[in-house]
């Protein structure tokens, strides 16, 4: 029945390819809109899989490298993380379309959602490898900078780890993978670049002031490479799957969770700090595939259901609360004409609805009840709290340290959150420009709080929102029943056991703090107003603001992290530098690496 | 009827704790005054003091913006919120199932992010190093919170309070070891809190604002120490199905502890003194390690799944 759902999917992906590639022949506001507009087509699409239930299709096409197809499917996990990422890319794209766009913010909206959508449909290692290029190289456009090389690695450890798990003798494929399964050794080496290439995609980096690439990687990138990592490792390698994995990706992913909340507590610049939270982010839902890897190679399908299930949360999250508060840093940075926090300030008077937007995605995805981050991290404790508790100290330590690093995550998330809000938003504007910005557009008004509304109530009634979207992906990888018993507003592990109910949690917050407000009222006298800094004196002339630079900064909520001493990096010799790629040389080096892939295919298995 | 009965007994405790909050904070001051020889100010004075605030003409800054408005009931509000979900002298109330202990926390966590970003809000330098300050001890203070909760919700087999009281209460928490850690864990934080020199609010705040923040740092320190007391020593608590004899028992068992609980704190209060930032780091450190701790000693002592 899905299949010409996967077609038009297919078509939509292509549209977005020719859109990308012809981005400079139109006005970028047009094109913005154009790919929001195939965004949204996208999403749409994506809603019927997931709300039926419906069969996985396939669907190859012939093209590609000689002698191979390229293999595309649509099942319910990626109908799910295809849904995420073409939200995010409509709300990025319309957002960015009411800005002063311009036409590099169409080629990379377009042709990153493009690629996404190939990686995520893929059935193949070509089509995946294919996909995750087209994100890598058009996300880190610095080809000067150094981690380039390291970004474009990302495709080719994806394809490395596809060709290590097919068999001998066969392409590689998904189904034949799946029909055949291979020994442990291969496995665990095509797990660890499988991990290697994630780890990658969380360091992913946006050059200086790209805007559209930061949100994109927040709400695009992150989310399909969560589920790359599901569907290589916890799909395609269960057969051969080993407990150690677990450890491995609790390790990265707790790294991440807890240097990257740290950092974000720290950074000095707003754009960093966001950037910062959204790799916690992305190393929280590491932990959750690592847990879920726990539970499967212990046989406790709860256990595994429940990591899934704070996965996708955390997708969610990412997708909609990140996306709000990259954006909305984004036009607090643009409008202020500075990111340094030390700079900004007292925009909640000039930008009320910015601010409000950049509050209600870093709080969300902050441990904080309603948030959606709250209620990740509850599940995350519960797929803790079943995990298996058998075996020996070495077995359990991964598991108390990956609950420690949770908690300190979400500790510091909750700080770095506030010192966000706090010195970006609050107090006094430190500079003049700062205190004439100007709030976003009242079409950026609606996308940030339709964004920042659906992430709300995704915290509000996460077990409905699990059921709904998520369910029948969750039960694809797992292969039993969902973990959670969901109620419209309880989140409960077990019927026999209450779980988080976050509506009765809110009603209870609101009425407490209500009756507060009714006994101030009550109690109110007219108040002398007065400024805080002079005593209710005027500020001196040369000092309109007062003395803003004297408010905080925001430099001591948690101290820098220490650098690790790296080892001296050895020098090679420099190669030559080419100025300018022109067309010529670009044809080699896109036939040199179709040459080197189709060695890799040689060397891996037969041809079609 | 038993709706009803439970509705009575949350009505009950959280006035109960309302009440209290303020004449323990007075006990304390009369107490910490006479261990050290001094007649000590009246039991009542919080309470007059609370009167006393809300009658005087308020200060209000120019620079506040909405955040600064609502702050102090928001901290209040979120405070007893948390305070309705931790049982004082019974445990079948009608908050009982929503009384996740992670909830419990997340809602303190939530109390002091509203007075940090309120003294964020007023722009001036000494409120926003108060602020800076309280979050970064906060930091390791939530994280070992969390995870001495962790640890107690490991043996308890749930996050939910009322069923870890339960298990308490049925023959202790296993393995015993992990339970007193988590335990001293979490008295060491009560203590780093306890030593708090007051919310990061106060200094921007004047009239019933003020008296407001007061109120909820008065209401944590009740919170913090019915968490311990329910946690460590669940005996006289009134379960479903209870009457007014087990309410009586359970309400003199609560008042009890409180008085010890009370006096052990001034007692310690005036053999330390006065605890200085950098020791108060310190003993969060400790008590995240006793977390730590606490959790491994629970997940090596299981031999079964």
């Amino acid at each position: 029945v899905s299949d010409p759902i996967l077609l038009f999917l297919i078509l939509d992906m292509a549209a977005l390819l020719v859109l990308g590639a012809c981005a400079a022949l139109m006005p970028p506001a047009a094109g913005l809109f154009l790919t929001a507009g195939l965004a949204g087509l996208g999403a749409f699409l994506c809603l019927p899989p997931l709300f039926f239930s419906w069969p996985a299709a396939a669907l190859n096409l012939p093209t590609g490298p000689p002698g191979l197809h390229l293999h595309l499917a649509l099942d319910p996990l990626p109908a799910f993380f295809l849904l995420l990422a073409f939200l995010s890319g409509t709300a990025i794209a319309a957002f960015q379309g009411t800005t002063a766009a311009h036409s590099g913010s169409v080629r990379v909206a377009a042709l990153c959602l493009a690629g996404t959508a190939m990686s995520l449909l893929a059935a193949d290692g070509v089509t995946l490898t294919m996909g995750s290029a087209l994100v890598c190289g058009t996300i880190v456009r610095d080809w000067r900078s150094r981690r380039t090389p390291a970004a474009l690695l990302i495709p080719l450890l994806l394809l490395a780890a596809v060709c290590l798990l097919t068999p001998t003798g066969f392409t590689p494929r998904f189904d034949a993978i799946r029909a055949a399964p291979i020994g442990m050794g291969s496995a665990a080496a095509a797990a660890m670049m499988t991990i290697a290439a994630i780890t990658g995609m969380i360091c992913l980096r946006a050059p200086a002031n790209d805007w559209t690439g930061q949100a994109l990687i927040a709400g695009v990138v992150f989310p399909s490479g969560v589920y790359i990592l599901i569907r290589l490792i916890a799909d395609l390698s269960s057969q051969s799957m080993q407990p150690w994995w677990g450890a491995v990706l609790l390790t990265v992913g707790g790294w991440f969770a807890v240097v990257q909340a740290w950092r974000a507590a720290a950074d000095a610049d707003i754009d960093g700090a966001v950037a910062a939270m959204m790799r916690r982010q992305a190393g929280l839902m590491v932990m959750g595939v690592g847990l879920a890897l726990i539970g499967r190679a212990a046989d406790l399908p709860q256990a595994q259901s429940l990591a899934l299930d704070a996965t996708v949360l955390l997708a969610i999250g990412s997708s909609l609360a990140g996306t709000v508060a990259t954006l909305a840093a984004e036009a607090l940075g643009s409008s202020a004409a500075t990111v340094r926090l030390s700079r900004l300030g007292g925009l909640v008077h000039t930008m009320p609805w910015a601010s409000a937007a950049l509050a209600a995605g870093l709080l969300a995805l902050a441990a904080l009840p309603p948030g959606i981050g709250f209620a990740s991290v509850w599940l995350l404790f519960q797929s803790l709290l079943s995990a298996p508790r058998t075996g020996p100290l070495i077995d359990q330590l991964p598991l108390a340290l990956a609950a420690a690093a949770i908690a300190l995550s979400a500790a510091a998330a909750a700080s770095a959150s506030v010192r966000i809000i706090g010195v970006a938003m609050l107090g006094r504007p430190r500079t003049p420009r700062g205190a004439g910005a100007q709030d976003i557009s009242p079409a950026g008004r609606v996308i940030l709080s339709t964004l920042a509304g659906l992430s709300l109530i995704a915290g509000i009634i996460p077990g409905s929102a699990l059921w709904a979207l998520a369910d029948s992906a969750v039960s694809g990888v797992t292969g039993s029943s969902p973990g959670i018993r969901g109620e419209l507003t309880m989140l409960s592990v077990s019927a026999a056991f209450p779980g988080y109910a976050a509506l009765p949690v809110i009603a209870l917050l609101a009425l407490a703090t209500g009756c507060v407000i009714l006994v101030l009222r009550w109690l109110r006298r007219e108040g002398k107003v007065a400024g805080l800094w002079f005593g209710g004196m005027k500020p001196p002339v040369g000092l309109p603001f007062g003395e803003p630079m004297a408010q905080s900064a925001g430099a001591g909520f948690l101290p820098e992290l220490p650098v690790i001493p790296l080892p001296p990096v050895p020098r090679f010799p420099s190669l030559p530098r080419i100025a300018a790629v022109s067309p010529t040389v670009s044809l080699w080096i896109v036939l040199i690496a179709f040459g080197l892939l189709l060695l890799i295919l040689a060397v891996a298995g037969g041809s079609e | 009827m038993s709706i009803l009965v439970s509705l009575l007994l949350q009505v009950l405790h959280i006035g109960l704790m309302i009440v209290a909050a303020p004449l323990v904070a007075g006990v304390l001051d009369w107490l910490e005054a006479r261990f050290a020889g001094r007649s000590g100010p009246p039991l009542l004075l919080p309470w007059r003091l609370l009167v006393r605030l809300s009658r005087k003409k308020p200060v209000e800054l120019d620079s506040g913006s909405v955040v600064l408005r609502f702050a102090p009931a928001i901290e209040l509000g979120a405070t007893v919120s948390a305070a309705a979900l931790v049982p004082s002298f019974a445990t079948s109330m009608a908050l009982s199932p929503l009384a996740d202990i992670l909830v419990v926390v997340s809602l303190l966590i939530i109390a002091r992010v509203a007075g940090v970003l309120a003294a964020l809000d007023a722009g001036a330098a000494l409120p926003g190093l108060a602020a800076q300050q309280s979050s970064a001890l906060a930091v390791p203070a939530e994280a070992a919170l969390i995870m001495a909760i962790f640890a107690l919700a490991l043996m308890g087999g749930s996050f939910n309070l009322g069923l870890i009281i339960l298990a308490q209460d049925d023959g202790g928490l296993v393995p015993a070891t992990a339970a007193f850690v988590a335990l001293a864990s979490l008295l060491a934080l009560a203590a780093a809190d306890e030593a708090a020199s007051g919310s990061a609010l106060d200094q921007v705040l004047t009239g019933t604002g003020l008296a407001v923040s007061r109120m909820a740092g008065w209401l944590r320190r009740l919170v913090w120490i019915d968490l311990i007391g329910a946690l460590a020593f669940p005996f006289g608590l009134a379960t479903f199905p209870a009457g007014p004899l087990d309410w009586a028992i359970g309400f003199t068992c609560w008042a009890l502890k409180l008085a010890i609980f009370v006096l052990c704190l001034s007692g310690l209060q005036t053999l330390l003194g006065r605890m200085p930032a950098r020791r108060r780091q310190g003993l969060t450190a400790v008590a995240l390690l006793l977390a730590l701790v606490a959790v491994v000693l629970v997940l090596t002592s299981t031999r079964l799944a």
